[in-house]
């Protein structure tokens, strides 16, 4: 199966600090990939990398066989950890917005996802809650046919409710034929959607394989084996 | 690129509005009050005048970091995450921001100016109705005067953006810390200096210009038609230089300024900055 991401010796230094060390990692076309990890651990860093936000030290980042520009990110659907939408906006303005620059925004999935949020487009921006704010993002990364969905904490910081409405909208509106990263340290919440888990501590991989197969060889759950590579 | 214009416009159009309704007020109501006979003028009207000054010129300074502040916000805000991660090139998003803010410049300063020459018709009427004065301003002024007028002051403020937005960007790359971040201030004076030397020193090295009334090159010598002749006792003056005799080096050297700086804020989004 084709490599929807190769990593190659991926370096990102600050000043002295090594944020990511020498990471190697390939990414299948159809797979859903947890990169799990604590605070700091460089799951963000890894991810601005990969949607063209930061620049890498040294090493080699592809996608879809492109290095990271225009292309990528016309094929790349991204959800930050935060509020990065215009605060004039209301949530039709951010519809029209993705519908103006990304081909692949289905309208319709994104009216069916918006209503599944309980959410309306006459709604203002700054007047969303933080959940909501969280839903309606999500609402619009989703509603893209996009080839890669990067996902950067999706559930970090909301209710449990609104918890529950994001990761059935994720499983319910995941196209198979995409691959989507989902980074995180909830992993019990997420653990029964990823296809592969990556393990990442101080910005080395230090565990990596197929979700289910990792699970029969060290006989626990993944949220168990998070535990115990990272100490908790 | 239009498409992200746009949506710039649509996010600072309230504001320029909101600035224009207010300057236009204050304005109009100055020249009412300056307008009256001088003794029906009182201290409170006084201080009034001083305080619409003020504003005035705080509002002027507040738009003009606005306007400018919309690519900074970019550089710091979370809205970075957005704008540079369409699928546009730095060239595009700075191109942009800077057709925009260009544009409500030249909005501000085209309304404020008509709205001044209307304001001076009606509280300081003079006897010459204002086609009659600007048919005699065409007579003293030639049209290609007042398109290099307009061209120059277009391209000047594209050029001092193309400048902030280098200083924004080289200043983001420099110090990663928001606080610190105005610092992009001082390097966008530093820069200027040196800019100001670059283009004095090509200008006295390449002391050659274009007249363009006439299109005639040469030295200032050759085309300054400042003419003095020596008849018997009387001396005659005729001094008929145009005012658009221009540095050649001067011309270029500003025009690759601009380009250069446009294309390396382009460069620093596409290749270095991190957000």
């Amino acid at each position: 199966m084709k490599n929807i991401v190769e990593i190659k010796n991926l370096t990102k230094k600050y000043s002295n600090k090594k944020a990511l060390d020498n990471i190697n990692l390939n990414i299948e076309e159809g797979k859903v990939v947890g990169i799990l990890g604590p605070n700091g651990s460089g799951k963000t860093t890894l991810i601005k990398i990969l949607v063209g936000l930061l620049r890498q030290t040294s090493g080699e980042v592809l996608i879809d066989g492109q290095r990271i520009g225009v292309y990528t990110k016309g094929v790349v659907s991204y959800l930050p950890d935060r509020n990065f939408l215009y605060k004039w906006m209301r949530i039709e303005d951010a519809m029209n917005l993705y519908k103006d620059f990304y081909s692949d925004f289905a309208e319709e999935k994104f009216n069916d996802i918006l209503a599944f949020m309980n959410l309306d487009k006459s709604m203002k921006i700054d007047s969303l809650s933080k959940g909501m704010h969280e839903k309606l993002n999500l609402s619009l990364v989703l509603s893209r046919n996009a080839k890669l969905y990067i996902l950067d904490e999706p559930i970090a910081g909301v209710d449990p409710v609104a918890r529950e409405q994001i990761l059935d909208a994720i499983i319910n509106n995941y196209n198979d034929k995409s691959s989507m990263i989902i980074t995180t340290h909830l992993v019990r919440d997420m653990e029964s959607i990823l296809d592969e888990v990556v393990f990442l501590k101080e910005g080395k991989i230090v565990l990596q394989g197929n979700a289910e197969e990792l699970r029969e060889e060290k006989g626990k759950q993944i949220d168990d084996i998070y535990k115990e590579v990272f100490g908790e | 690129m239009f498409k992200y214009m746009k949506y710039e416009i649509r996010g600072t159009y309230k504001y320029i509005l909101g600035v224009l309704a207010l300057v236009l007020v204050l304005t109009t109501a100055l020249y009412y009050y300056i307008s009256r006979p001088a003794n029906q003028t009182s201290g409170l009207g006084q201080l009034f005048v001083a305080l619409s000054v003020l504003i005035l010129f705080g509002t002027t300074l507040a738009t003009f970091l606005y306007i400018v502040g919309s690519f900074r916000k970019e550089l710091y805000e979370d809205t970075g995450y957005l704008t540079f991660t369409l699928p546009l090139t730095g060239n595009q998003i700075v191109g942009s921001k800077l057709v925009v803010a260009s544009l409500w410049f030249m909005v501000l300063a085209v309304v404020i100016g008509i709205y001044n020459i209307i304001l001076v018709s009606i509280f300081a009427p003079i006897e010459v109705s204002i086609s009659e004065l600007f048919s005699s301003l065409f007579h003293i002024i030639s049209i290609r005067y007042i398109l290099f007028i307009i061209v120059y002051s277009i391209f000047s403020i594209v050029n001092m953006l193309v400048v902030v937005y280098f200083s924004m960007a080289i200043s983001r790359i420099t110090f990663r810390n928001k606080r610190i971040g105005g610092l992009w201030f001082i390097i966008f004076l530093i820069l200027n200096a040196v800019l100001a030397y670059g283009l004095a020193y090509v200008s006295q090295a390449f002391p050659y210009y274009i007249d363009l009334d006439t299109l005639k090159i040469g030295t200032m010598d050759t085309l300054n038609r400042f003419h003095m002749e020596f008849n018997d006792s009387s001396i005659s003056v005729s001094a008929n230089a145009s005012g658009l005799i221009t540095n050649i080096a001067a011309i270029i050297y500003s025009i690759v300024e601009t380009v250069g700086l446009f294309l390396a804020t382009g460069y620093l989004i596409d290749r270095k900055i991190d957000l």
